[in-house]
């Protein structure tokens, strides 16, 4: 009891705290935060379909859909900024819907390969739309969401964040935890179990990826543009996948934990080393990698539990 | 009280002296991790140290606070936040890329300080900036200003060496950077097909094709170079990545095809490209050669210090802009006589190099949306016995062109 008290409080702290913090942070930090909980919202979105067994390389086609999507709906047809990301969400849901009964039969590295092999496939195809996509020479908005109200913008975010990593909590905590670490484990042990292994990889697979057309549809209204080249980029596929890893995969607060870590490490060997900073950034990644295999999460879960073990005894 | 009034006069001089003292902060934000940006700052701390040995700018040195936009949008919105917010900086400089300036633009507008650009050639940076921004100025010509320009080159070098100029073939990557250049050709070929435009006179025949770079993985250009030699052009243009330049060339040979203009066009070139005895007699755009300190005492000037400061060579012309940049805002500050925004915004206007590190005056005229914009054109150099030669504008020509283009036997 005292516990989930003390829980509840935490909880409702860190909130107060993200929720005031333009109140009291300046802009350098809130833009900081800002591609950080951006960067968390991929993070969990790619590790909640990991849990599943599937290995995702697709989220920055789905961004990039997303942010086209977003951008085009409000730049060609004249729709609200904020109805856009919905739209890009549904666009994108449909996408990955439709996407699902081809590539989900697919397991392994072919899966992977598949996912990545769609995201240059969308790129191809937005560059060879240029009526409507503006092709290679991406496209521009020249009033950004909330007329670039930063605050709002960073609650918009931090919305999306928050509802990101309650949607993998609740998969955590909900039968759907079982049906899909079972299938990951072993899916012909799951099948014989009654469990539905393509209906379960098909709503993770879509819910993950609208996440994912969303973050890029923020993104885009965030900075009122949207080239191939940045909407596609796969910078953000690996920096999510390196935040999840270091981490601790196959939990949302790994993620959570691994985002915050390495968006507040690169930011502050950027600002303390502009040249080489990135050689720095990379050798912290392989190292926690190599020497916490679990993530800095998984690691203190297992110690955590040793202790606790230990004084049970 | 004589005691006190010696005091309050001491303390006077000395707060005089400490306010004296105070830097004028500057703030750069550009891609250090690429050569373009490296060189650029490098070009901009020896500006900085050159301004600041000569007694600074109205008594005070300047200090230059430079931020790494890692070539990421939101890397470079952030910096600006930080310089603006954090080091509290009186005026922005640098760039590179359109795609990170996009990013920036929104806070640069939200900050509205002195802003010298010295990147992003993309005119959707201009469109997105406005017309209304009167604290922005941009040095780097825009895409369709440098298009424009190689259109007045060729007719002035065709007239110069009574040569002949109308078919054109362009070879572009299938990316942003390559189609977007195949746009522009496009266009200039609209308007030269009604006589109009700066073309108009070289542009009688126009074939574009795509291919893969090799830096995107592809690499063999037989099939569109085969294309080009049985459309026989008289310029063949090149729009591709630095990854291109030795095995285009390599490959041209190969087929034997030789045009009588042989253009690569692309955004930086291999390190010592010069020293590769295929690189003999090709054309090339660009701002700036080491060549021009023959002709150029400022370039001249720039080329000596930079190489006494770092001990090498820039490589290209973001760093003859990188050190105009901080030169360009230091005399308008210096003209202006104070920091005050209307006053420099003012000054800068009326600024006016007759020579510069990159040989070529400088002068602030309105572009399409901007009402600030400094250099207009590229110019045509040609790589003759391992050096940049300049040949367009033919009054900064260091050699003469070598026409018509063969290998080095």
């Amino acid at each position: 009891m005292k516990n989930r008290t003390g829980l509840i409080i935490a909880v409702v702290g860190v909130l107060s705290v993200m929720i005031s913090l333009p109140y009291y942070s300046g802009a350098y930090f809130l833009s900081v935060t800002m591609t950080i909980l951006l960067n968390m919202t991929l993070a969990v979105s790619w590790d909640m379909m990991l849990r599943t067994g599937q290995l995702s390389f697709g989220i920055a086609g789905f961004f990039g859909i997303g942010s086209y999507v977003s951008i085009v709906a409000v730049s060609n047809f004249g729709v609200n900024n904020v109805v856009s990301i919905f739209l890009a969400a549904a666009f994108v849901a449909v996408i990955a819907l439709a996407l699902a009964f081809a590539i989900l039969k697919l397991r392994g590295i072919y899966f992977a390969i598949t996912t990545l092999a769609l995201t240059m496939v969308f790129s191809v195809t937005i560059r060879n739309m240029p009526t409507l996509t503006g092709g290679s020479g991406g496209k521009v908005l020249y009033n950004t969401i909330f007329n670039g109200d930063t605050t709002k913008i960073y609650w918009l975010i931090l919305t999306m964040a928050l509802f990101t990593i309650l949607l993998s909590i609740v998969f955590e905590k909900t039968r759907v935890h079982y049906a899909i670490s079972s299938i990951r484990n072993d899916e012909v042990v799951a099948k014989s179990s009654g469990i539905n292994v393509f209906k379960y990889l098909t709503v993770l697979f879509v819910i993950t990826a609208m996440i994912q057309g969303v973050a890029g549809a923020i993104y885009t209204q965030q900075y009122g543009f949207a080239y191939p080249e940045t909407a596609f980029s796969l910078d953000f596929l690996m920096l999510p996948m390196a935040m999840a890893l270091v981490g601790g995969i196959y939990s949302t607060w790994g993620s959570v934990i691994g985002s915050v870590v390495l968006g507040l490490v690169a930011e502050y060997l950027r600002l303390v080393m502009p040249h080489g900073s990135k050689i720095i950034y990379g050798i912290i990644v392989i190292l926690i990698i190599l020497f916490l295999p679990k993530g800095i999460y998984g690691t203190l879960e297992s110690k955590l539990r040793t202790t606790r073990n230990g004084a049970r005894k | 009280m004589k005691r006190s009034a010696v005091l309050v006069v001491c303390l006077a001089v000395l707060f005089s002296v400490v306010f004296a003292a105070e830097p004028i902060k500057i703030g750069a934000v550009s891609p250090l991790g690429d050569i373009t940006g490296k060189e650029s700052t490098r070009a901009m701390q020896l500006a900085v140290k050159e301004i600041n040995d000569a007694g600074g700018v109205l008594g005070r040195p300047l200090q230059l606070i430079i931020m790494d936009d890692e070539m990421k949008p939101a890397s470079g919105a952030a910096a600006i936040d930080k310089l603006a917010t954090v080091d509290k900086v009186d005026f922005f400089v640098g760039g590179m890329g359109s795609g990170v300036h996009l990013a920036e633009i929104p806070a640069l507008k939200k900050y509205q300080k002195v802003t010298v650009w010295i990147g992003a050639a993309d005119h959707n940076c201009e469109n997105a900036v406005g017309a209304d921004a009167d604290w922005y100025f941009h040095l780097h010509p825009w895409d369709y200003q440098q298009g424009e320009g190689y259109g007045i080159a060729w007719t002035e070098i065709a007239k110069a060496y009574n040569i002949k100029i109308e078919k054109v073939f362009l070879a572009y990557e299938e990316g942003a950077f390559g189609t977007g250049s195949y746009t522009s050709y496009v266009d200039f070929f609209n308007q030269a097909k009604k006589g109009q435009g700066s073309w108009a006179a070289v542009m009688k025949q126009f074939v574009g094709a795509s291919f893969k770079s090799a830096s995107l993985g592809g690499g063999d250009y037989r099939a569109i170079l085969n294309q080009a030699k049985s459309f026989n052009p008289d310029l063949f243009v090149w729009a591709g990545y630095d990854a291109d330049a030795v095995p285009i060339v390599a490959q041209a040979k190969e087929v034997n095809f030789t045009p009588k203009l042989f253009v690569g066009a692309p955004p930086g070139w291999p390190a010592n490209y010069g020293k590769n005895p295929l690189a003999e007699n090709v054309i090339l755009y660009g701002m700036w050669s080491p060549t021009l300190s023959d002709v150029s005492p400022a370039a001249k000037h720039f080329f000596d210090a930079y190489v006494k400061m770092y001990g090498e060579e820039p490589t290209g012309y973001f760093a003859p802009l990188g050190y105009i940049n901080i030169y360009f805002l230091a005399e308008g500050i210096k003209k202006a006589g104070s920091l005050d925004k209307n006053a420099v915004i003012k000054a800068l206007e009326k600024v006016e190099f007759k020579d510069t590190a990159l040989g070529e005056p400088l002068k602030i005229t309105p572009s399409k949306v901007v009402k600030h914009q400094g250099f207009k054109y590229q110019k045509i150099l040609q790589w003759q016995n391992g050096k940049q030669q300049v040949i367009w504008p033919l009054d900064l020509a260091t050699a003469k062109l070598v026409y018509p283009f063969s290998f080095k036997k």
